[in-house]
């Protein structure tokens, strides 16, 4: 049949063994607004550059930190529509889970499942890899966890990471102020700190996100919460 | 290819099917009867209900027959009405003819030729026949609804006779239990655990509850007595 | 007769303190003729955790292959062992999807939670309803005799001993006054640190 000829997927090898296209879409990540995670000993935060284009458009209506279930949180760096349609299995993912069996998913299941839906981009016919790198923030009983999630599927857990712009440079800026005692405030300030290094124009309660996750589950901080954090730094 | 199936005509909404006529209801209850070396013990709960309904709280289901018999009987209550009412008469049909009350044996007979006598439209009724015999012996007599019987030392019956017999056998029979001696037991004992097993059962057969009616037999005659159950 | 009562069979499990026993009876029938008197119906499905599954034979065979297979799954997928309230949800699932066509088993559950050790015990009807609750539960065509049994002799707080023997009575006189079961009985004392499994010897008509 000659629909077939155009089915197969666009994710083909290169001579040297690379996938260009999970190439080209990290750049699409590398791309995008910056994302930190970090992990504390009782908590974990997400954080998050949240632009506007113009000084026209409504604030607050399009959330990028968004809730999976009440003890996950999840955020991205690259492409919107694309991040929206992972949320969206993930949440579902969750609560089928919850349904076979009975409690919670832990944060490493969902993980793992949410990367193999983005390993399937990688493989399937007719469609494209993620434009989107994932950071998922999880609290399962009695510990905190930091998941980040790759277009090519890959996973890995961190300590603190940084992604989308200047994510080099984050990660630099993370590792001289990481600590294994830090705790969940001074870790959501050491996140805000991460985004101000490359942040252009002034930082405000308006064009950043923050979300934490601890044993009282996962939420995103409301912009007046994120003002009093944002007060507290030079 | 398939004729349509005719529509129209009188005839095809006319012919409603007649519902099927069901003589027999259950109304619940339980009987539990143990026999003594010179006393009988016959229980039974009051509840009687169809369904999820209760007509009553308050309706025994033992029958003195005679100051040596007593006859409980659950089921279907009008067929128990029925049954018991011809029972009685013949009871008493006996007493005129011999001119003696009749004995427990001959009334557990009688009852199971009565019952026999409608073996193609039975009494839809768990009997069971407690009292002394003529040597002042307990004895206890359970049937099934076509007049089938068996005479036993003690015997659960009713909606909730699948219940109390395993914990009869175990408590009065002492079956499955090491080291036993003496089998016997005396009428506190039994007396006592009559009302231990109707608690069980109470717990959970629907149709047993609100209170159990005791009827104890022995030579001096019959003493009754009785005792709450849960009424939910 | 109900497809359940086919083959016959008596199952049960009760909560003492700090353990639980499931006992179950060893008939095989096929209605009135007993084909084996040495047929475990209850399977270890991992540490502290066992699962008894009356009714149907055959259904009690596809039911257990079918979540001994979930349950490997989940601990490869998870790296972890399978809790007794997870696993009763597993197998409410795996019977609810059989909603219009059920397998005929009902099944009892019996184990320790991890971590903490507390009795966990559930039941469950042929479409997957759980029931969990805090003394006892029974299951099979003795399910009558058995809840009579078992509300005369249960009580809080059982030491294994006693409770190994509270259960022996109620399956054994239970088993006594149901044709269909009886012939030998299996039963498992699961403690923090042990499990044991005896078998009782019963009246064999």
């Amino acid at each position: 049949m000659g629909s077939e000829r155009y089915s197969f997927s666009l994710t083909t090898f290169s001579p040297s063994g690379k996938l260009v296209q999970i190439e080209y879409a990290l750049a699409a990540v590398a791309a995008g607004a910056p994302s930190i995670g970090i992990r504390a000993s009782n908590g974990v935060v997400l954080a998050t550059e949240n632009k506007y284009k113009s000084i026209l458009y409504e604030e607050h209506t399009i959330q990028k930190v968004e809730m999976i279930t009440k003890h996950i949180g999840m955020v991205y760096s690259g492409m919107g529509p694309d991040y929206r349609l992972l949320v969206k299995r993930a949440r579902k993912m969750a609560q089928q889970y919850q349904l076979v069996y009975g409690e919670p998913i832990p944060t490493a299941q969902l993980v793992q499942r949410v990367a193999m839906v983005m390993q399937e981009y990688t493989q399937s016919g007719g469609v494209r890899p993620f434009g989107v790198s994932l950071l998922i923030a999880g609290w399962d009983g009695d510990k905190p966890s930091l998941f980040q999630c790759d277009p090519s599927g890959a996973y890995f857990a961190w300590k603190a990471t940084a992604m989308g712009k200047n994510f080099v440079t984050g990660k630099t800026f993370l590792e001289k102020r990481y600590s294994e005692t830090l705790e969940l405030d001074d870790a959501v300030h050491t996140a805000i700190l991460t985004l101000k290094e490359n942040f252009e124009g002034q930082m405000t309660s308006d064009n950043i996100e923050v979300g934490v996750c601890d044993d009282q589950g996962f939420r995103v901080l409301d912009p007046t919460t994120v003002k009093d954090y944002l007060a507290n730094i030079p | 290819m398939a004729m349509p199936r005719s529509y129209g005509g009188l005839s095809d909404y006319r012919t409603v099917p007649a519902p099927s006529f069901s003589p027999y209801s259950e109304n619940g209850g339980s009987v539990v009867a143990v026999a003594g070396d010179d006393f009988a013990i016959i229980a039974s709960d009051t509840r009687l209900s169809t369904g999820f309904q209760i007509y009553t709280r308050n309706q025994s289901k033992l029958f003195k027959l005679s100051d040596k018999t007593i006859l409980g009987s659950t089921g279907c209550w009008c067929d128990v009405l029925s049954l018991t009412r011809l029972v009685q008469t013949r009871i008493k049909m006996y007493q005129y003819d011999h001119n003696k009350v009749m004995s427990t044996p001959a009334v557990a007979q009688m009852l199971s030729v009565l019952l026999y006598y409608k073996r193609f439209f039975p009494y839809y009724v768990a009997n069971i026949l407690a009292g002394i015999d003529d040597n002042g012996k307990g004895v206890v007599y359970s049937y099934d609804p076509i007049g089938h019987h068996e005479s036993s030392k003690f015997r659960a019956g009713g909606t909730a006779g699948a219940l109390l017999q395993p914990l009869l056998d175990n408590q009065l029979g002492m079956l499955n239990q090491e080291n036993v001696q003496d089998k016997t037991y005396t009428l506190e004992k039994a007396h006592a655990i009559v009302k231990d097993v109707f608690i069980s059962a109470a717990e959970r057969d629907i149709f047993t509850g609100d209170r159990i009616s005791i009827n104890i037999i022995t030579k001096d005659g019959i003493r009754e007595d009785s005792f709450e159950l849960r009424k939910d | 007769m109900s497809i359940l009562a086919y083959n016959g069979s008596a199952v049960i499990a009760m909560k003492g303190k700090d353990c639980v026993a499931i006992a179950s009876d060893l008939r095989f029938g096929i209605q009135g003729q007993t084909v084996s008197t040495n047929f475990e119906k209850i399977f270890e499905m991992g540490p502290h955790l066992y699962i008894g599954l009356p009714g149907l034979t055959t259904d009690t065979f596809t039911v257990l292959n079918k979540l001994k297979f979930r349950a490997n799954m989940f601990e490869l997928k998870e790296d972890r062992k399978i809790a007794p309230d997870v696993f009763l949800s597993m197998v409410s699932n795996l019977l609810y999807e059989r909603r219009f066509g059920p397998f005929f088993v009902e099944p009892i559950i019996a184990g320790l939670k991890p971590k903490t050790f507390e009795p966990f015990i559930a039941s469950m009807d042929l479409l997957g309803c759980p029931n969990k609750p805090e003394d006892f539960v029974v299951a099979g065509t003795a399910s009558e005799q058995l809840y009579g049994m078992c509300e005369a002799l249960w009580e809080p707080d059982l030491s294994p001993e006693d409770l190994f023997e509270t259960i022996s009575q109620a399956l054994v006189n239970a088993c006594d006054r149901d044709a269909l079961s009886g012939w030998g009985a299996s039963v498992y004392i699961i403690e923090k640190d042990k499990v044991t499994h005896r078998r009782i010897k019963t009246r064999m008509d």
